[in-house]
């Protein structure tokens, strides 16, 4: 970490400043002001309705009103139901298919473009080109990619004397059609996050470890990668969260199917919500969506913090 | 960026006090939100509606010519994108719904269970629009409860499009140059087998990817054709019957046989179909006038020899029927004061006369005096496509969330004719699946 | 990287492969794109029948100007760039306070709010959205600028990452200057957030694309013509069957709706990739 080389270098100094800014760090009131703000968004925004949706969750209701009082039937429905436990398989297959593939491929491109050139630039501007576009126009063109049958891929195909393999229909391959498309659309973002956390680490560190004549790789793994480890963890919670909710691209590419092997989490609550009109059942596979994300992502959280205070 | 954003801001304030500003017309305001798209490039001032092609261009033609026709009326469009259902449920919800709204006559029975639609049958009264002028299938599609919940704008269903070049190298035509089309389940396997040797290619080109709505329809047809009573009780599906593992067995064979297309979702399965690539296209209504267009364009593979379309085939020994669905004006349930009820009927009753402009998508008419009229027989293939107007049956109307219906139909069915799960396993899980949402209503 | 600061490119084979490795991926990341840019110069009819046309002439211009000739696209465009740009400034505004708040400040609760904050984080849009509609239903926020800015404000990613970015920072620096007994507000301001350009620049885009491309609570929330959002009005101008009958037409809406976000990150990724990296950190 950051911190810690460049305490090494000064511990004294460090050590005494410590003593003098302790009573400083003393827990007050006033010091919240800072995060004031936005707590009261959240509260009211998200803690409020998060409640009020798990209230829902206890009813048998529909968009115009909260029926009757159910317990935790629709828990119950939901382990029960075949294509729930389904979907919820799915989802984590889902994960496991693209938040490393994210969190890697992001990395390496920050690493290798992490340079002020012309030509670095063009290649991040191409590399984030595919994250402005809606998911509608996305899951369009793998739709028309991954069928193969007309256009550009048919040629493409023609020309290795393939046919396309049956992305949209084979449910051997379906998730990992999604998952390529995804990771397409998606890979901006870890990019991004990663290039910003590279231009926070100190260029004393680099100047200092060429004096020393360290080798590239050497530079790489002692210093670059222990510098942007808080951004990794980052970068991986963000996407876990973020790939939880994968919905718009399996609603669009396969409707979910088929035989359901491509039904995440989120279609099965929009299609309770919305197309069975059944909010209460919505409600519930959303509180163990949220259940089961928040496992993950503070899973994730403390092992790479364990880690951190071990190292 | 704080600077440009402020300016945006006073852009967007000064645009809502000139809105406001704007003095109120006396003339009454109708809120009026539809699906079909926005044209307003070719047909946002065009009040000629025999000018107007397509879905989006006539309706939006239709109500161009309300509003010029009726100055007391002042009828605001808002178009969502298709099914535009999720946008109206929260309308609703919100206590903000528009006026008159596009509802499918599949879905209308969802929103009048809760008592959120005006029954229409008094203000089509005093307007004089009478229910039986109304195609019994268009009829049967609106009235729920006993009652018009909707005005009926047309029906539509799934066709069998033919390509009779390849039907005439294929060895099935007529003399008179009609399609041989099959008159049972073996017919058409021997007629398809026939197909794929003397032609190459599959019988049918179907799109089975990312679909649920194909699979459903032909299961209802082919159940209504059996006489299979499978919605005797609305809340109470019988799906694991001898009826339906007939109709998924033969389209398991006809799939295991190649005689279909395989992986295609719905716009590759419009490609193929155009490019020659099968015999029978399954799809709408509403691409016969592409299709057509298509025929009249020389060197593409419909104009080889010819573009045909005809309603499903009978294949049973049943009841002579077919699954169909349509399109419908819905009035939100309001306070409203006399003039804009008026309005309302008057806008119901300017559709129902302006039926036959409609009827020119290719959907079917609502109104009998226009199904029977020279002008609509002059229509392109609406001499073969017209017995859909009796052949066309929906659900019983009491049935509820069709859409789900669909969903979990659809799915099954897809599993059990790729092989995914045996055709027993798929009937008894398609059955417990709608029951469950039934029972849960 | 040593290379951070050679200017051109690589000197090394090393470099130069991954340059080369970097530029194919490129290629492929970009052919769909290319695709989709040369589809929206198509007539809609031509690529119904033969897709491939595509590769050779006639091109028109002519679905754009469809789009610009739809009555209300411009009002569509002001209200995205109004929600857009508003939630983008808050949630840099709320995410920096916050922040800064929870990496560097001491109050009671500081740890225990930061993990409620954390556990936010993986509360998915579905769960809190219809309960979020009722609730603007109630105060009667529906079709209003608040009413579709507001929901994106409580999400906590901008507060993780910022005080992810914050926590990152040597706190040797605040400290230095406490000591010169600068005040809380000084330091954030002057000695601490001009450090965190990047992550902001990264955040800003990022807050203004999700919103930018958001659907489901603009059309649920937004569901008057006139408040809706570029992303729900362009949707709405589809026919049912637009991925047959107008590629072309579908296509030129998604070059017109992405080509803001892209103008927007040319202009932000400089404060990514920050000439001041090295000299910010002293």
């Amino acid at each position: 970490m950051a911190e810690a080389t460049l305490s090494g270098s000064a511990s004294a100094a460090k050590a005494a400043t410590r003593q003098a800014v302790q009573n400083i760090n003393a827990p007050l009131w006033r010091n919240a002001v800072f995060v004031a703000p936005y707590l009261f968004l959240f509260v009211t925004l998200l803690v409020v309705p998060l409640f009020w949706s798990i209230w829902l969750s206890l009813h048998k209701a529909d968009a115009f009103g909260i029926g009757r009082f159910v317990g935790v039937d629709n828990y119950f429905r939901l382990f029960r139901d075949k294509i729930f436990i389904q979907s919820v398989g799915n989802t984590f297959y889902f994960v496991f298919l693209t938040v490393p593939a994210l969190a890697l491929i992001g990395l390496m491109l920050a690493l290798a473009l992490n340079r002020k050139t012309r030509s670095a630039a063009a290649l991040r501007a191409v590399y984030f080109s595919s994250s402005v576009l809606s998911v509608t126009i996305v899951t369009l063109i793998w739709r028309i990619v991954f069928i193969g049958n007309f256009g550009l891929p048919a040629t493409i195909y023609g020309w290795f004397g393939a046919t396309a393999p049956a992305f949209l229909s084979d449910p051997k391959l379906t998730m990992i059609g999604i998952a390529i498309a995804t990771v397409w659309w998606c890979i901006g973002l870890p990019m991004m996050l990663f290039l910003s956390a590279l231009q926070q680490v100190p260029q004393e560190i680099y100047e200092a470890a060429a004096l020393d004549n360290a080798s590239r790789w050497r530079t790489l793994w002692h210093i670059t990668l222990p510098s942007i480890r808080r951004t990794f963890v980052l970068v991986i919670i963000i996407e876990i969260v973020l790939q939880f909710q994968l919905f718009g691209q399996a609603r669009l590419m396969t409707q979910g199917g088929p035989n359901n092997v491509s039904k995440p989490i989120v279609l099965y609550i929009y299609e309770a919500a919305f197309t069975k009109w059944d909010l209460g059942l919505g409600a519930a596979a959303s509180e163990i969506l949220f259940i089961l994300i928040m496992l993950a992502a503070m899973a994730q959280y403390f092992i790479s913090r364990r880690r951190g205070e071990e190292g | 960026m704080t600077h440009s954003l402020r300016k945006y801001m006073l852009a967007a304030a000064s645009a809502l006090a000139l809105a406001v500003a704007t003095p109120a017309l006396a003339a009454t305001e109708l809120t009026v939100q539809r699906f079909f798209g926005a044209c307003d490039a070719e047909f946002g001032t065009n009040t000629d509606v025999s000018k107007a092609v397509g879905e989006c261009g006539i309706i939006t033609s239709l109500i161009n010519k309300f509003n010029a026709d009726n100055p007391d009326v002042h009828v605001i469009v808002t178009t969502v994108e298709w099914p535009g259902y999720d946008q109206l449920t929260a309308q609703f919800a919100a206590g903000d719904p528009p006026d008159i709204v596009t509802v499918h006559h599949s879905v209308l029975g969802d929103y009048q269970s809760k008592g959120l639609l005006m029954p229409l049958d008094d203000l089509l009264k005093t307007v004089g629009v009478s229910p039986s002028d109304f195609t019994d299938a268009s009829l049967s599609g609106v009235t729920k409860d006993g009652k018009i919940h909707g005005l009926p704008i047309d029906n539509w269903t799934m066709l069998f499009h033919v390509n009779l070049d390849l039907f005439k190298k294929a060895g099935l035509v007529n003399a008179d140059g009609t399609p041989k089309l099959p008159a049972s389940v073996d017919e058409l396997m021997a007629q398809a087998k026939q197909f794929k040797e003397k032609t190459g290619k599959p019988y049918f080109v179907q799109n089975l990817a990312n679909e649920v709505a194909l699979y459903t329809r032909n299961l209802y047809t082919y159940l209504f054709q059996q006489d299979s009573d499978f919605f005797a009780d609305p809340k109470q599906v019988k799906m694991n019957t001898a009826e339906a593992k007939k109709v998924l067995e033969m389209y398991k064979a006809i799939y295991d046989n190649d005689d279909t297309t395989k992986d295609l979702d719905y716009a590759a399965s419009i490609n193929a179909f155009l490019a020659g690539e099968g015999g029978v296209h399954l799809n709408g209504t509403w691409v016969i006038g592409d299709y057509t267009a298509s025929s009249e364009t020389s060197g593409t593979a419909l104009n080889a020899g010819g573009y045909a379309v005809y309603p499903y085939p009978q294949l049973f020994s049943g009841k002579k029927a077919q699954y169909a669905d349509g399109h419908s004006w819905a009035v939100s349930q309001k306070d409203r004061t006399p003039e804009e009820e008026a309005a309302i009927g008057k806008f119901l009753k300017f559709f129902n006369d302006n039926d036959y402009e409609w009827s020119r998508t290719g959907h079917l008419p609502a109104v009998k005096a226009v199904l029977e009229s020279d002008a609509f027989k002059k229509l392109p293939h609406r001499d073969t496509i017209a017995p859909i107007a009796t052949l066309g049956t929906p659900l019983p109307s009491t049935v509820q969330r069709q859409f789900a219906i669909q969903d979990i139909i659809g799915q099954e069915m897809n599993a059990a004719i790729t092989g995914q799960k045996e055709i027993d396993a798929a009937l008894a899980d398609m059955e417990s699946r709608i029951n469950e949402l039934l029972a849960n209503i | 990287m040593s290379s951070t600061s050679s200017g051109i490119v690589g000197r090394s084979t090393g470099d130069r492969i991954i340059l080369i490795l970097v530029i194919v991926l490129a290629l492929i990341m970009m052919a769909p794109i290319a695709w989709v840019i040369a589809l929206s110069l198509k007539d809609n009819k031509e690529l119904m029948t033969d897709m491939n046309s595509v590769f050779h002439a006639p091109y028109t211009i002519n679905n754009y100007i469809n789009i610009l000739a739809t009555s209300s696209v411009f009002r569509w465009i002001l209200n995205s760039l109004i929600v857009s740009g508003g939630l983008t400034v808050m949630t840099l505004i709320l995410s920096s306070l916050a922040g800064y708040g929870f990496a560097r400040l001491n109050f009671p609760f500081r740890n225990a709010l930061f993990i409620i904050v954390l556990l936010g984080l993986a509360v998915p849009e579905q769960a809190v959205l219809i309960a979020r509609h009722q609730l603007f239903s109630w105060l009667k926020f529906h079709n209003t600028y608040h009413g579709l800015i507001l929901p994106g404000l409580a999400a906590p990613f901008g507060v993780f990452l910022m005080t992810q970015y914050f926590r990152a920072i040597p706190k040797e620096l605040d400290e230095a200057a406490l000591l010169d007994n600068a005040s809380r507000f000084k330091i954030f301001w002057k000695v601490l957030l001009p450090l965190t350009i990047p992550a902001q620049a990264t955040l800003g885009i990022f807050t203004f694309l999700s919103s930018w491309n958001d659907y489901f609570w603009p059309l649920i929330s937004g569901t008057k013509k006139e408040m809706y959002t570029l992303t729900i009005g362009i949707a709405s101008t589809q026919t049912n069957f637009a991925q047959s009958e107008g590629l072309g037409f579908l296509m030129s809406q998604a070059v017109f709706a992405g080509a803001p976000i892209l103008i927007l990150y040319l202009f932000f990724q400089k404060y990514i990739v920050t000439a001041v990296s090295g000299a910010a950190v002293r």
